[in-house]
C-alpha cells in the first residue's frame, strides 16, 4: 500500500513509518497540515494517517477539507486524545477509523489494511465466502461444506465481520468495536472466549481450520494455513 | 406541587406573615378598645359626680321634704334616661328613687360602685348594668346617683366582635395572599431548579432565562448565571488541563512504545528479545493506567455529552458479552426498554468493570446481574457471593488507586471502582455497596431519562 503519514512528531513518525516499510508500504510523510492536505489532494495513496493535532491546519480540518474536495480516500485519524470523546469528531468530520496513542504497530496495520480494502470494495456482498464457508446476510444461513451451521445472532455478527474481514488480521479491539459497538477496553480476555465459541462451530469436525489466531496481533479468517 | 407548597419556606413565611399581622391587628384594636372605653368611663364618672356633689348642695341648702321630692321628681322624670337615684334615711328606709340598690351596694375608692338593677321603679331600667356613686349626707342619710352604662357595655361587645372580624379578615385575606405569593415565588424557584437541573445534566453554555422585572429573583436568575459562567470557564480549563496533559503524556508514551518496538525487531538473542517484551509489556500497563485516569478526569470534569441511551440494551450486551468467560456463573435479569441520559461507552464500562470485578472477586461462585424500574430510576445490581467489602472500607473501595487486602495477587490497576463511581457522578446516578450475605451487591442507581414512562416527572 501506498501510505500517507501525517504526522508532527517526527520520533513517532519515524517509528511508524519504519514499522510500516518493514511490512511493505511504501510511506510519504509531511509534518503539517497544509502540507498534507496538499499531499493528499494530489493523490495516489491507497489510505493516510492523520494526527489530530496539526500545526499549521487541524487533523480535523485536514479531512473536512479532503472531503469537500471529493476525496474518498481512507483517513485513519491518530489522536491522543481520548476516544470516547473525540471518536465522533474524527469520524464526523470525515475519518473512517480512529486510533488513540500509544498505539500498537499491529493495530495501526490491521486498521488501516481493513480501511484501505472496504474501500476498494464494490457495494457489500450479501452472500460472503472464504474456502468451504459460506454465510448470506439475507437468510442468516451459514453452512460450511454443505452441512449448515447453527449459531447465536451474536456468532453470526461475529463471523460475518470476520468473514468481511478475510485474510486479514483484525485485533480484538476492532472486533470488540465492530460487533458490540463498545470502544473500551475489556481488560480479560472476553474477545478470545467469544471466539473460541466460534471456532468450535465453524472449524470442529473439519480437517482444515479458517480461524486462526495471529500471535499478538488478533484474529484472522483465511483458508491459507 | 401541593404538598410542596406546604413544605416550601414560602408557606411558613406566609403563615408567620399572617399570625405577626394578626397580632398587631389585636394589638391595635385592644389599644383603641381600653382607651375609648376608659375615656367614656371617664366622663360617665364626672356626669354623675356632678349631679351627686349638685343634689349634696340641694341636701344642705334646702329642706328634707324639699329635697325627698326633688330627688323623686328626677327619678320619676322622662327626659332623664338612664338616671338611677335613691335616697335612704338614717335608718335605713327608703325615701325616694328608682331603684334598690343602696341596700346591697359594695362601695369602693369614692363611694363608687357597679350594678345590675334587680328591683325598679321603671322597667326599662331592669337588669341594666349601672354606675354609680354613693354620697354620705349628714344626719345619716345616704344618697345613690348612678347612670345607666349599659351602652359601655354594648360598646365592648361591638369592640370584641369587631377584633373578631378583624383577625378572622386578617387570617384570609393574609394566608390567600401567603399562597398567591407563595406560589408566585415557588413557581419562579421551580422553574429557576428545573432549568439548573437541566444545564446541570449536560446543556452547559446554557443559562437560566431573566423575567426582565428587575426584581429580587431577577438579581438571583442574574447572580446564579454568573456562577454558571464561572462553572464553564473552569470546566473548559479543567478540560483543557486534562486534554494537554492526555496530549503531552501520550505522546511521550508513544514514542517510548515505537523506540521499545523498533528496538525488540533489532534483537536476534531470544533472552533480549523477552526483556524488550517485558518492557513493551509494561509501557502497556503504564498506557492503560493513564487511559484509565483521563477516563476518570474525563467523567468527573462533567464534559462528556450525554444522550439517551438503552440502559437495558447495554446491560444485557455486556452479559452476553461477559457470559461465556465464566461459563455458568453470570445470570442477568434485565427489565428491557429502561432508557438512561449517558455516554453509552462510559456507562457500558462502568458495567462492564461492576461485572468483571464480581467475576474476579466472587470466590468463583455465581454472579447476578439484575436491572429493573425503581421509582423513576433505572436500578442495576451486580451480586456475587465473594468476601464482600467490609462496611468501613465501602467508602475506601471507591477512591482512585486502592486496592483492598486480598486483592493484591490479581490483575488490574485499582481504578476499576473509582472509574464507575466517577461515571455514575457524570450520570447524577448513585453507587452503593451492601452486603449480599455473602458477598457484595453493588447497586447502581441511574435517573431515568425524561419523558420516559414512570420517570416520575
Amino acid at each position: 500500500m501506498k501510505i500517507l503519514l501525517v504526522e508532527d512528531d517526527e520520533r513517532a513518525a519515524e517509528f511508524l513509518a519504519k514499522g510500516l516499510r518493514e511490512l511493505g508500504h511504501a510511506i510519504e510523510h509531511t509534518a503539517d497540515g497544509e502540507a498534507g492536505l496538499a499531499a493528499a489532494i494530489a493523490g495516489g495513496f491507497d489510505a493516510i494517517v492523520l494526527d489530530r493535532m496539526l500545526p499549521k491546519l487541524d487533523g480535523l480540518e485536514v479531512v473536512r477539507r479532503l472531503r469537500a474536495g471529493g476525496s474518498g480516500v481512507p483517513v485513519l485519524i491518530l489522536s491522543a486524545l481520548d476516544e470516547v470523546d473525540e471518536r465522533i469528531q474524527g469520524l464526523r468530520a470525515g475519518g473512517d477509523d480512529y486510533l488513540t496513542k500509544p498505539y500498537h504497530l499491529e493495530e495501526l496495520t490491521a486498521r488501516l489494511e481493513a480501511l484501505a480494502r472496504r474501500h476498494g470494495e464494490a457495494a457489500p456482498a450479501a452472500r460472503l465466502v472464504v474456502a468451504d464457508l459460506e454465510l448470506d446476510t439475507r437468510t442468516r444461513r451459514v453452512s460450511r461444506a454443505g452441512r449448515k451451521i447453527e449459531l447465536t445472532a451474536r456468532e453470526f455478527q461475529l463471523l460475518e465481520f470476520l468473514i468481511r474481514h478475510a485474510r486479514q488480521v483484525v485485533t480484538r479491539t476492532m472486533i470488540l468495536e465492530g460487533v458490540w459497538d463498545y470502544h473500551f477496553d475489556p481488560k480479560t480476555n472476553v474477545i478470545d472466549v467469544h471466539i473460541s465459541r466460534l471456532r468450535q462451530a465453524i472449524d470442529k469436525g473439519f480437517d482444515r481450520p479458517l480461524l486462526h489466531t495471529v500471535r499478538g496481533a488478533g484474529y484472522t479468517l483465511t483458508e491459507e494455513p | 406541587m401541593r404538598a410542596g407548597f406546604a413544605r416550601s419556606s414560602i408557606a411558613r413565611l406566609a403563615l408567620l406573615y399572617t399570625l405577626v399581622l394578626a397580632a398587631s391587628m389585636v394589638a391595635v384594636l385592644g389599644a383603641a378598645y381600653v382607651l375609648t372605653s376608659r375615656i367614656i368611663e371617664r366622663e360617665t364618672e364626672q356626669l354623675i359626680g356632678a349631679e351627686a356633689q349638685g343634689l349634696a348642695d340641694d341636701f344642705r341648702d334646702k329642706d328634707l321634704d324639699t329635697f325627698v321630692n326633688l330627688v323623686s321628681d328626677r327619678a320619676d322624670d322622662p327626659w332623664v334616661r338612664g338616671g338611677v337615684y335613691e335616697l335612704r334615711g338614717p335608718s335605713g328606709d327608703f325615701l325616694a328613687g328608682n331603684v334598690v340598690a343602696l341596700a346591697d351596694a359594695k362601695r369602693s375608692v369614692g363611694g363608687w360602685t357597679e350594678f345590675e338593677v334587680t328591683t325598679s321603679r321603671r322597667d326599662e331600667n331592669l337588669g341594666r348594668r349601672i354606675r354609680a356613686k354613693i354620697t354620705d349626707l349628714s344626719g345619716g342619710f345616704r344618697l345613690l346617683v348612678g347612670r345607666d352604662v349599659q351602652d359601655r357595655q354594648t360598646f365592648r361587645h361591638v369592640m370584641l366582635q369587631s377584633l373578631g372580624w378583624a383577625i378572622g379578615a386578617t387570617l384570609v385575606f393574609g394566608l390567600i395572599g401567603g399562597w398567591w405569593l407563595g406560589r408566585r415565588i415557588s413557581r419562579a424557584a421551580a422553574a429557576i431548579s428545573a432549568n439548573a437541573a437541566r444545564i446541570a445534566s449536560g446543556a452547559p453554555g446554557e443559562r437560566l432565562p431573566t423575567t426582565g422585572s428587575g426584581d429580587e429573583i431577577d438579581g438571583l436568575i442574574g447572580r446564579f448565571n454568573e456562577l454558571l459562567e464561572r462553572v464553564d470557564v473552569l470546566t473548559a480549563t479543567l478540560r483543557a488541563v486534562i486534554d494537554s496533559t492526555a496530549h503531552d503524556l501520550r505522546g511521550h508514551l508513544n514514542r517510548i512504545r515505537g523506540a521499545a518496538q523498533d528496538a525488540e525487531r533489532l534483537f536476534t538473542n531470544a533472552g533480549q528479545k523477552d526483556a524488550q517484551g517485558i518492557v513493551i509489556a509494561e509501557i502497556d500497563r503504564l498506557g492503560a493506567t493513564l487511559q484509565g485516569l483521563l477516563r476518570i478526569a474525563l467523567a468527573e470534569s462533567g464534559t462528556a455529552p450525554l444522550e439517551p441511551v438503552d440502559f437495558s440494551g447495554v446491560v444485557s450486551d455486556l452479559y452476553e458479552l461477559y457470559e461465556p468467560t465464566a461459563p455458568g456463573r453470570l445470570t442477568a435479569e434485565v427489565e428491557p426498554g429502561l432508557f438512561v441520559q449517558a455516554h453509552r461507552q462510559l456507562l457500558a464500562q462502568a458495567v462492564a468493570n461492576l461485572i468483571d470485578n464480581a467475576l474476579k472477586y466472587g470466590n468463583d461462585g455465581p454472579v447476578d446481574l439484575r436491572l429493573g424500574r425503581d421509582n423513576g430510576h433505572a436500578r442495576l445490581e451486580v451480586r456475587d457471593r465473594g468476601p464482600g467489602i467490609p462496611v468501613e472500607s465501602r467508602e475506601l473501595a471507591l477512591q482512585r488507586f486502592r486496592r483492598l487486602p486480598g486483592a493484591t495477587g490479581l490483575p488490574g490497576s485499582g481504578l476499576g471502582l473509582s472509574l464507575v463511581a466517577a461515571v455514575a457522578r457524570l450520570h447524577h446516578a448513585e453507587l452503593r455497596f451492601a452486603d449480599n450475605e455473602p458477598g457484595l451487591a453493588a447497586l447502581l442507581t441511574v435517573p431515568l431519562a425524561a419523558g420516559m414512562p414512570g420517570d416520575g416527572r
